[in-house]
Protein backbone atom coordinates (compact mmCIF):
# COMPACT_ATOMS: atom_id res chain seq x y z
CA UNK A 1 0.00 0.00 0.00
CA UNK A 2 2.63 2.35 0.53
CA UNK A 3 4.05 2.92 -3.19
CA UNK A 4 0.06 3.70 -3.52
CA UNK A 5 -0.40 6.38 -1.00
CA UNK A 6 3.11 7.91 -1.82
CA UNK A 7 2.08 8.03 -5.48
CA UNK A 8 -1.26 9.78 -5.14
CA UNK A 9 0.18 12.09 -2.58
CA UNK A 10 3.36 12.89 -5.14
CA UNK A 11 0.20 14.06 -7.66
CA UNK A 12 -1.87 15.54 -5.35
CA UNK A 13 1.10 17.39 -4.42
CA UNK A 14 1.70 18.31 -8.16
CA UNK A 15 -1.45 19.40 -9.31
CA UNK A 16 -4.56 20.17 -6.83
CA UNK A 17 -2.63 21.35 -4.13
CA UNK A 18 -0.62 24.48 -6.08
CA UNK A 19 -4.40 25.32 -7.56
CA UNK A 20 -5.94 25.38 -4.57
CA UNK A 21 -3.14 27.39 -3.04
CA UNK A 22 -2.83 29.75 -5.73
CA UNK A 23 -6.36 30.80 -5.34
CA UNK A 24 -5.65 31.81 -1.51
CA UNK A 25 -3.55 34.73 -1.30
CA UNK A 26 -1.36 33.71 1.24
CA UNK A 27 2.28 33.34 -0.41
CA UNK A 28 1.68 36.99 -2.17
CA UNK A 29 0.87 38.52 2.02
CA UNK A 30 4.11 36.89 3.13
CA UNK A 31 6.55 36.21 0.05
CA UNK A 32 9.26 35.08 2.30
CA UNK A 33 7.26 32.34 3.39
CA UNK A 34 5.34 32.40 0.49
CA UNK A 35 8.86 30.68 -1.67
CA UNK A 36 9.51 28.19 1.42
CA UNK A 37 6.01 27.14 1.30
CA UNK A 38 5.76 26.92 -2.56
CA UNK A 39 9.48 25.39 -2.86
CA UNK A 40 8.62 22.84 0.11
CA UNK A 41 5.30 21.18 -2.19
CA UNK A 42 7.26 21.37 -4.31
CA UNK A 43 10.27 19.57 -2.86
CA UNK A 44 7.25 17.00 -1.03
CA UNK A 45 6.22 15.85 -4.33
CA UNK A 46 9.40 14.58 -5.26
CA UNK A 47 10.37 12.81 -2.34
CA UNK A 48 6.79 11.39 -2.38
CA UNK A 49 7.19 10.26 -5.96
CA UNK A 50 10.84 9.01 -5.52
CA UNK A 51 9.91 6.95 -2.03
CA UNK A 52 6.95 5.19 -4.06
CA UNK A 53 9.69 4.06 -6.56
CA UNK A 54 12.06 3.10 -3.76
CA UNK A 55 9.16 1.18 -1.91
CA UNK A 56 8.37 -0.46 -5.48
CA UNK A 57 11.48 -1.78 -5.65
CA UNK A 58 11.94 -3.51 -2.65
CA UNK A 59 8.42 -4.90 -2.78
CA UNK A 60 9.15 -6.29 -6.06
CA UNK A 61 12.57 -8.46 -4.98
CA UNK A 62 10.69 -9.23 -1.67
CA UNK A 63 6.87 -10.31 -2.11
CA UNK A 64 5.95 -13.68 -2.19
CA UNK A 65 3.48 -14.47 -4.51
CA UNK A 66 3.90 -12.16 -7.55
CA UNK A 67 1.10 -11.42 -10.54
CA UNK A 68 1.02 -10.00 -13.35
CA UNK A 69 -1.14 -6.84 -12.52
CA UNK A 70 0.97 -5.94 -9.84
CA UNK A 71 3.96 -6.38 -11.44
CA UNK A 72 2.61 -4.00 -14.15
CA UNK A 73 1.51 -1.69 -11.63
CA UNK A 74 4.76 -1.38 -9.68
CA UNK A 75 6.76 -1.37 -12.75
CA UNK A 76 4.64 1.55 -13.94
CA UNK A 77 5.34 3.44 -10.49
CA UNK A 78 9.02 2.54 -10.74
CA UNK A 79 9.45 3.84 -14.32
CA UNK A 80 7.72 7.25 -12.92
CA UNK A 81 9.90 7.82 -10.07
CA UNK A 82 13.20 7.31 -12.85
CA UNK A 83 11.19 9.24 -15.26
CA UNK A 84 10.68 12.32 -12.00
CA UNK A 85 14.67 12.31 -11.33
CA UNK A 86 15.92 12.18 -14.46
CA UNK A 87 13.62 15.15 -15.75
CA UNK A 88 14.29 17.40 -12.71
CA UNK A 89 17.98 16.80 -13.46
CA UNK A 90 18.12 17.03 -16.95
CA UNK A 91 15.64 20.87 -15.94
CA UNK A 92 17.80 21.98 -13.83
CA UNK A 93 20.73 21.69 -16.52
CA UNK A 94 19.24 23.06 -19.03
CA UNK A 95 17.40 26.30 -17.40
CA UNK A 96 20.98 26.68 -15.74
CA UNK A 97 23.08 26.73 -19.19
CA UNK A 98 20.73 28.83 -20.49
CA UNK A 99 20.53 31.17 -17.90
CA UNK A 100 23.92 31.92 -17.68
CA UNK A 101 24.46 32.06 -21.55
CA UNK A 102 21.52 34.81 -22.06
CA UNK A 103 22.95 36.82 -19.20
CA UNK A 104 26.28 36.65 -20.68
CA UNK A 105 25.48 38.23 -23.33
CA UNK A 106 23.22 41.04 -22.07
CA UNK A 107 26.40 41.35 -19.81
CA UNK A 108 29.01 41.99 -22.59
CA UNK A 109 26.06 43.61 -24.69
CA UNK A 110 25.31 46.22 -21.77
CA UNK A 111 29.35 47.20 -20.84
CA UNK A 112 29.82 47.85 -24.62
CA UNK A 113 27.02 50.14 -24.92
CA UNK A 114 26.22 51.51 -21.46
CA UNK A 115 28.34 54.14 -19.85
CA UNK A 116 29.48 53.15 -16.53
CA UNK A 117 29.49 55.88 -13.60
CA UNK A 118 32.01 56.16 -11.08
CA UNK A 119 29.86 55.72 -7.88
CA UNK A 120 28.50 52.52 -8.47
CA UNK A 121 30.44 49.80 -10.11
CA UNK A 122 27.90 47.50 -11.28
CA UNK A 123 25.60 50.48 -12.65
CA UNK A 124 25.35 50.54 -16.49
CA UNK A 125 23.27 53.86 -17.90
CA UNK A 126 22.27 53.23 -21.44
CA UNK A 127 21.63 56.22 -23.43
CA UNK A 128 17.68 55.40 -24.59
CA UNK A 129 14.62 58.17 -23.89
CA UNK A 130 12.31 54.92 -23.27
CA UNK A 131 12.59 54.11 -19.48
CA UNK A 132 14.47 51.22 -18.51
CA UNK A 133 15.63 49.34 -15.20
CA UNK A 134 16.28 46.13 -14.54
CA UNK A 135 19.20 43.90 -13.65
CA UNK A 136 21.37 41.08 -14.77
CA UNK A 137 21.87 38.99 -11.69
CA UNK A 138 24.33 36.47 -11.23
CA UNK A 139 26.97 35.23 -8.80
CA UNK A 140 29.98 37.00 -11.11
CA UNK A 141 29.75 40.54 -11.92
CA UNK A 142 26.20 41.67 -11.73
CA UNK A 143 25.17 44.70 -13.53
CA UNK A 144 22.21 47.17 -13.00
CA UNK A 145 21.27 48.59 -16.16
CA UNK A 146 18.66 51.98 -16.28
CA UNK A 147 18.40 54.40 -19.12
CA UNK A 148 18.76 57.97 -19.50
CA UNK A 149 15.01 57.92 -20.13
CA UNK A 150 14.58 56.86 -16.25
CA UNK A 151 17.08 59.04 -14.80
CA UNK A 152 15.11 62.25 -16.89
CA UNK A 153 11.56 60.62 -15.92
CA UNK A 154 12.13 60.55 -12.16
CA UNK A 155 13.22 62.27 -9.28
CA UNK A 156 16.34 61.83 -7.26
CA UNK A 157 14.18 60.10 -4.11
CA UNK A 158 12.36 57.94 -6.95
CA UNK A 159 15.74 56.75 -8.95
CA UNK A 160 17.41 56.08 -5.51
CA UNK A 161 14.60 53.63 -4.56
CA UNK A 162 14.66 51.99 -7.88
CA UNK A 163 18.59 51.26 -7.65
CA UNK A 164 17.92 50.32 -3.81
CA UNK A 165 15.35 47.46 -5.60
CA UNK A 166 17.59 46.26 -8.33
CA UNK A 167 19.99 46.28 -5.48
CA UNK A 168 18.05 44.03 -3.23
CA UNK A 169 17.64 41.38 -6.33
CA UNK A 170 21.56 41.57 -6.56
CA UNK A 171 22.25 41.26 -2.89
CA UNK A 172 20.17 38.74 -1.83
CA UNK A 173 20.32 36.28 -5.18
CA UNK A 174 16.70 36.52 -6.17
CA UNK A 175 17.64 34.71 -9.38
CA UNK A 176 18.62 31.72 -7.40
CA UNK A 177 14.90 31.34 -6.38
CA UNK A 178 13.65 32.49 -9.82
CA UNK A 179 15.57 29.71 -11.28
CA UNK A 180 14.72 26.92 -8.64
CA UNK A 181 11.13 27.86 -9.65
CA UNK A 182 11.83 27.97 -13.03
CA UNK A 183 13.59 24.54 -13.24
CA UNK A 184 10.37 23.07 -11.22
CA UNK A 185 8.44 24.33 -13.84
CA UNK A 186 10.44 23.10 -16.10
CA UNK A 187 10.77 19.80 -14.62
CA UNK A 188 7.19 18.73 -14.35
CA UNK A 189 5.04 17.81 -17.41
CA UNK A 190 2.53 20.09 -19.03
CA UNK A 191 -0.56 18.22 -18.09
CA UNK A 192 0.54 18.03 -14.43
CA UNK A 193 1.39 21.15 -13.48
CA UNK A 194 -0.08 24.79 -13.06
CA UNK A 195 1.29 28.09 -14.21
CA UNK A 196 0.95 29.59 -10.35
CA UNK A 197 3.96 28.72 -8.59
CA UNK A 198 6.02 30.33 -11.61
CA UNK A 199 3.94 33.62 -11.35
CA UNK A 200 3.81 33.99 -8.16
CA UNK A 201 7.57 33.66 -7.54
CA UNK A 202 8.10 36.67 -10.16
CA UNK A 203 5.63 38.85 -7.96
CA UNK A 204 7.05 37.43 -4.63
CA UNK A 205 10.66 38.28 -5.32
CA UNK A 206 9.60 41.51 -6.35
CA UNK A 207 7.16 42.28 -3.34
CA UNK A 208 10.49 41.81 -1.41
CA UNK A 209 13.06 43.68 -3.11
CA UNK A 210 10.55 46.52 -3.10
CA UNK A 211 10.31 45.46 1.02
CA UNK A 212 13.76 46.75 0.96
CA UNK A 213 13.73 49.90 -1.04
CA UNK A 214 11.38 50.73 1.26
CA UNK A 215 13.26 50.39 4.26
CA UNK A 216 16.14 52.58 3.41
CA UNK A 217 14.21 55.03 1.03
CA UNK A 218 10.48 55.16 2.72
CA UNK A 219 7.40 53.71 0.52
CA UNK A 220 6.41 56.84 -1.11
CA UNK A 221 9.03 57.13 -3.74
CA UNK A 222 9.03 53.29 -4.42
CA UNK A 223 5.53 53.49 -5.20
CA UNK A 224 5.68 56.79 -7.30
CA UNK A 225 8.62 55.31 -9.38
CA UNK A 226 6.09 52.13 -9.70
CA UNK A 227 3.38 54.23 -10.94
CA UNK A 228 5.99 55.81 -13.50
CA UNK A 229 7.56 52.97 -14.37
CA UNK A 230 5.08 50.82 -15.14
CA UNK A 231 2.54 53.55 -16.88
CA UNK A 232 5.68 54.52 -19.07
CA UNK A 233 4.82 53.83 -23.12
CA UNK A 234 6.78 51.50 -24.14
CA UNK A 235 7.63 50.41 -27.87
CA UNK A 236 6.10 47.58 -29.97
CA UNK A 237 2.93 47.36 -27.90
CA UNK A 238 4.61 45.35 -25.20
CA UNK A 239 2.89 44.68 -22.46
CA UNK A 240 3.87 42.92 -19.73
CA UNK A 241 2.09 40.34 -16.66
CA UNK A 242 0.49 43.46 -14.99
CA UNK A 243 -0.61 41.27 -11.99
CA UNK A 244 2.24 42.02 -10.12
CA UNK A 245 2.15 46.52 -10.01
CA UNK A 246 -1.48 45.52 -8.52
CA UNK A 247 -0.02 43.61 -6.03
CA UNK A 248 3.09 45.37 -5.36
CA UNK A 249 1.54 48.34 -4.63
CA UNK A 250 -1.20 47.47 -2.05
CA UNK A 251 1.68 46.01 -0.28
CA UNK A 252 3.30 49.62 -0.51
CA UNK A 253 -0.15 50.88 0.72
CA UNK A 254 -0.12 48.51 3.72
CA UNK A 255 1.42 50.61 6.81
CA UNK A 256 2.72 47.37 8.35
CA UNK A 257 2.54 44.30 5.87
CA UNK A 258 4.30 42.41 8.03
CA UNK A 259 1.55 39.60 8.78
CA UNK A 260 3.40 37.16 11.53
CA UNK A 261 0.42 35.24 11.98
CA UNK A 262 -0.03 34.12 8.20
CA UNK A 263 4.00 33.62 7.83
CA UNK A 264 3.87 31.57 10.71
CA UNK A 265 1.09 29.54 8.62
CA UNK A 266 2.64 29.25 5.86
CA UNK A 267 6.06 27.75 8.04
CA UNK A 268 4.19 25.48 9.74
CA UNK A 269 2.40 24.21 6.35
CA UNK A 270 5.25 23.50 4.77
CA UNK A 271 7.06 21.81 7.82
CA UNK A 272 3.76 19.34 7.46
CA UNK A 273 3.48 18.76 4.13
CA UNK A 274 7.78 17.84 4.33
CA UNK A 275 7.52 15.74 7.51
CA UNK A 276 4.36 13.94 7.31
CA UNK A 277 4.62 12.21 4.35
CA UNK A 278 8.15 11.20 5.70
CA UNK A 279 7.03 10.24 9.08
CA UNK A 280 3.05 8.25 8.64
CA UNK A 281 4.37 6.31 5.49
CA UNK A 282 8.23 6.48 4.72
CA UNK A 283 9.23 5.16 8.74
CA UNK A 284 6.58 2.57 9.38
CA UNK A 285 7.78 1.48 5.75
CA UNK A 286 11.57 1.66 6.65
CA UNK A 287 11.08 -0.48 9.58
CA UNK A 288 9.24 -2.94 7.61
CA UNK A 289 11.75 -2.48 5.09
CA UNK A 290 14.59 -3.19 7.47
CA UNK A 291 12.88 -6.79 9.04
CA UNK A 292 12.27 -7.87 5.70
CA UNK A 293 15.58 -7.77 4.81
CA UNK A 294 17.19 -9.17 7.97
CA UNK A 295 14.87 -11.68 8.56
CA UNK B 1 45.92 53.41 -18.02
CA UNK B 2 42.25 52.65 -18.00
CA UNK B 3 40.60 49.75 -17.17
CA UNK B 4 40.06 46.80 -19.24
CA UNK B 5 36.31 47.04 -19.60
CA UNK B 6 36.46 51.04 -20.45
CA UNK B 7 39.23 50.23 -23.29
CA UNK B 8 36.91 47.40 -24.74
CA UNK B 9 33.65 50.08 -24.79
CA UNK B 10 36.37 52.60 -26.55
CA UNK B 11 38.00 49.86 -28.84
CA UNK B 12 34.16 49.00 -29.86
CA UNK B 13 33.37 52.16 -30.77
CA UNK B 14 36.73 53.09 -33.07
CA UNK B 15 35.50 49.67 -34.86
CA UNK B 16 31.83 51.04 -34.89
CA UNK B 17 32.79 54.73 -36.10
CA UNK B 18 35.33 52.83 -38.77
CA UNK B 19 34.25 52.61 -42.75
CA UNK B 20 36.50 48.84 -43.06
CA UNK B 21 37.96 46.51 -40.97
CA UNK B 22 40.76 47.82 -38.94
CA UNK B 23 44.65 46.80 -37.89
CA UNK B 24 45.78 46.76 -34.40
CA UNK B 25 47.99 50.12 -36.00
CA UNK B 26 44.82 51.55 -36.65
CA UNK B 27 42.63 51.06 -33.68
CA UNK B 28 45.65 52.10 -31.58
CA UNK B 29 46.27 55.45 -33.53
CA UNK B 30 42.06 55.92 -33.45
CA UNK B 31 42.41 55.64 -29.71
CA UNK B 32 44.43 58.29 -29.29
CA UNK B 33 45.97 57.69 -26.67
CA UNK B 34 49.64 57.61 -26.34
CA UNK B 35 50.71 55.25 -23.66
CA UNK B 36 48.70 52.06 -24.81
CA UNK B 37 50.33 49.55 -25.52
CA UNK B 38 50.02 47.62 -29.23
CA UNK B 39 49.89 44.18 -27.38
CA UNK B 40 47.04 45.85 -24.96
CA UNK B 41 45.11 46.32 -27.46
CA UNK B 42 45.92 42.86 -29.10
CA UNK B 43 44.60 41.80 -26.00
CA UNK B 44 41.34 43.70 -26.11
CA UNK B 45 40.34 42.74 -29.38
CA UNK B 46 40.94 39.02 -28.49
CA UNK B 47 38.41 38.87 -25.58
CA UNK B 48 36.15 40.97 -28.60
CA UNK B 49 36.55 38.05 -30.32
CA UNK B 50 35.51 35.49 -27.79
CA UNK B 51 32.51 37.76 -26.81
CA UNK B 52 31.81 37.35 -30.27
CA UNK B 53 31.69 40.86 -30.73
CA UNK B 54 34.88 41.34 -33.41
CA UNK B 55 35.48 39.57 -36.25
CA UNK B 56 38.75 38.79 -37.18
CA UNK B 57 39.77 38.62 -41.21
CA UNK B 58 43.25 38.07 -42.77
CA UNK B 59 44.57 40.83 -44.86
CA UNK B 60 47.78 39.54 -46.07
CA UNK B 61 50.05 39.37 -43.15
CA UNK B 62 48.43 41.28 -41.15
CA UNK B 63 44.68 40.89 -39.27
CA UNK B 64 41.94 43.68 -39.62
CA UNK B 65 39.33 43.62 -36.83
CA UNK B 66 35.59 44.20 -37.98
CA UNK B 67 32.47 44.64 -35.45
CA UNK B 68 30.53 41.40 -35.52
CA UNK B 69 27.09 43.56 -35.88
CA UNK B 70 27.04 46.82 -35.99
CA UNK B 71 25.69 49.36 -32.72
CA UNK B 72 22.27 49.95 -34.36
CA UNK B 73 21.77 45.93 -34.44
CA UNK B 74 23.79 45.78 -30.91
CA UNK B 75 21.51 48.04 -29.00
CA UNK B 76 18.27 46.46 -31.10
CA UNK B 77 19.66 43.33 -29.63
CA UNK B 78 19.63 44.63 -26.11
CA UNK B 79 17.00 46.56 -26.05
CA UNK B 80 14.80 43.47 -27.32
CA UNK B 81 16.07 41.27 -24.89
CA UNK B 82 15.17 43.82 -22.26
CA UNK B 83 12.25 44.64 -23.37
CA UNK B 84 10.42 41.96 -24.52
CA UNK B 85 7.50 40.45 -22.61
CA UNK B 86 6.44 38.12 -24.88
CA UNK B 87 8.47 34.98 -23.74
CA UNK B 88 7.89 36.30 -20.57
CA UNK B 89 11.25 35.67 -19.56
CA UNK B 90 10.87 32.41 -18.90
CA UNK B 91 14.22 31.62 -17.83
CA UNK B 92 14.29 34.67 -15.68
CA UNK B 93 17.85 35.87 -17.05
CA UNK B 94 17.03 39.67 -16.21
CA UNK B 95 15.07 40.85 -13.58
CA UNK B 96 12.58 43.85 -14.24
CA UNK B 97 12.25 46.98 -12.04
CA UNK B 98 8.25 46.86 -13.52
CA UNK B 99 6.36 45.59 -16.20
CA UNK B 100 4.42 48.14 -18.19
CA UNK B 101 0.42 47.92 -17.60
CA UNK B 102 -2.39 48.52 -19.48
CA UNK B 103 -4.09 52.25 -19.04
CA UNK B 104 -6.51 51.18 -16.71
CA UNK B 105 -4.42 49.14 -14.28
CA UNK B 106 -1.86 52.50 -14.56
CA UNK B 107 -4.87 54.65 -13.41
CA UNK B 108 -5.49 51.70 -10.28
CA UNK B 109 -2.25 52.55 -9.93
CA UNK B 110 -2.21 56.15 -9.65
CA UNK B 111 -5.45 56.09 -6.94
CA UNK B 112 -3.68 53.90 -4.57
CA UNK B 113 -0.76 55.96 -4.95
CA UNK B 114 -2.77 59.44 -4.16
CA UNK B 115 -3.63 57.58 -0.92
CA UNK B 116 -0.19 56.89 -0.10
CA UNK B 117 1.05 60.32 -0.59
CA UNK B 118 -2.20 61.55 1.76
CA UNK B 119 -1.54 59.20 4.15
CA UNK B 120 2.57 60.61 4.61
CA UNK B 121 1.38 64.60 4.23
CA UNK B 122 -1.60 64.05 6.64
Amino acid sequence: MTPVLLGLIGLALALPVPAALARTSLPLLVPRAGIVLWQSFALAAILAISGAALSTALWLVTHDQLTWWRIALHLTILGIGVLVWSRFWWAAWTVWRETQSRRRRQRHLVDLLGEADGMAPALRVLQEETPIAYCVPGMSSPRIVVSQGTISTLSAAEYAAVLEHERAHVRRRHDLVLEAFTVLHVAFPRFLRTDAPLVQSQVMVELLADDAARRSCGEAPVARALVALAGAPTPAGALGSGGAAGVRMSRLRDPDPRNPAASIAAYTISVVVLVAPTVLLAVPWMVHAWHTLTT
Amino acid sequence: MPRLGELERSVMNVLWDAAAPLTVREVLDGLGERDLAYTTIMTVLDRLGTKEMVRRERDGRAFRYAPALTRDAATSELLHAALDEAGTDRTAALVHFARTVDPAEAQALRAALDEIESRNSG
